[in-house]
């Protein structure tokens, strides 16, 4: 089955794009799970697993993983494979401490593959402690949408 | 013992990928993406009926790897390229090796290769790069 291509103007006007923003706060039960996902023990002193850095920043910036996919207008199914992260902690992620998160597309470019076209999506989250203003992480996340026409 | 560039970081060992635990972390990331929790859209994929890992799962299992190395809250910098497929099942390991040492703001830090082996299908999913906090 084969979708329309979006148009390549549509793609990278998403450069720019800023998400609402907002605060996030690790809870304990959250991690306690995220955690236990990841085959290890809870970690010490309230902290939480620097895994918490996909998740805490896409929906602490008020967008969701569905809103990302729709945003770069992803295919039905199986159409979006992960390039990359760069992840940065200048402090470890701590539980039930909020954060403030803020969010914006850097790079919104059209690639052609060997076998496909796709659009490579780059999208920035940073991290501050509500509290102190100090940065806490910073990640990039580039996710490729994968096109079923040329 | 002290660190110095190739010193090999003790592998992380995952012997069996499980699908609950990509079905719990889906709901936490509330992430609707099918491949993760549903069987039937992997295989019209053409990939067979097992489900895909997420990619913070993959990556998580190196994190794991750090922190027992050098205890939690190590870990500066990670950097992740996401080659191939991890599939339920999958027995996986972690593994890295030191590249350099350096010191910066009075801390000393290893630059580190960090990657997942497929012990089942004698592959590399995930490779990257660390920054990691030395504490000897």
């Amino acid at each position: 089955m084969t979708n329309p291509l979006p148009s390549e103007a549509s793609i990278n006007k998403l450069v720019g794009h800023k998400f609402p923003g907002g605060s996030y706060t690790i809870a304990h039960w959250e991690n306690f799970l995220l955690t236990e996902c990841t085959g290890a023990e809870p970690l010490p002193d309230n902290l939480a697993h620097p895994v918490a850095l996909f998740h805490v920043p896409i929906l602490g910036a008020g967008t969701s993983i569905a809103e990302m996919f729709s945003l770069g207008q992803a295919e039905p199914g199986a159409s979006i494979r992960i390039e990359s992260y760069d992840w940065e902690f200048y402090k470890p992620l701590q539980e039930e401490r909020p954060y403030d998160v803020s969010g914006v597309i850097t790079s919104a470019e059209r690639r052609q593959g060997r076998k496909r076209t796709f659009d490579r999506i780059q999208f920035q989250f940073d991290l501050h402690d509500e509290e102190s203003d100090d940065p806490v992480a910073r990640t990039i996340v580039t996710w490729l949408y994968r096109r079923s026409t040329q | 013992m002290k660190i110095e560039p190739g010193y090999s970081i003790p592998p992380w060992d995952m012997p069996s990928v499980l699908a609950e635990r990509m079905r719990t972390m889906a709901a936490i990331l509330r992430d609707p993406y099918p491949v993760h929790w549903d069987r039937g859209v992997v295989e019209k994929m053409g990939l067979g009926r097992r489900t895909i890992n997420q990619g913070p799962l993959g990556l998580s299992y190196m994190v794991n790897m750090l922190h027992e190395w050098m205890g939690c809250g190590c870990i500066k910098r990670l950097r992740m390229t996401f080659l191939l497929y991890v599939f339920e099942g999958d027995h996986v390991v972690a593994r890295g090796r030191v590249n350099a040492i350096r010191e910066e703001n009075g801390e000393r830090l290893a630059d580190c290769d960090i990657w997942l082996d497929r012990i089942n299908g004698e592959d590399r999913p995930l490779e990257g790069s660390a920054t990691v906090l030395l504490n000897e």
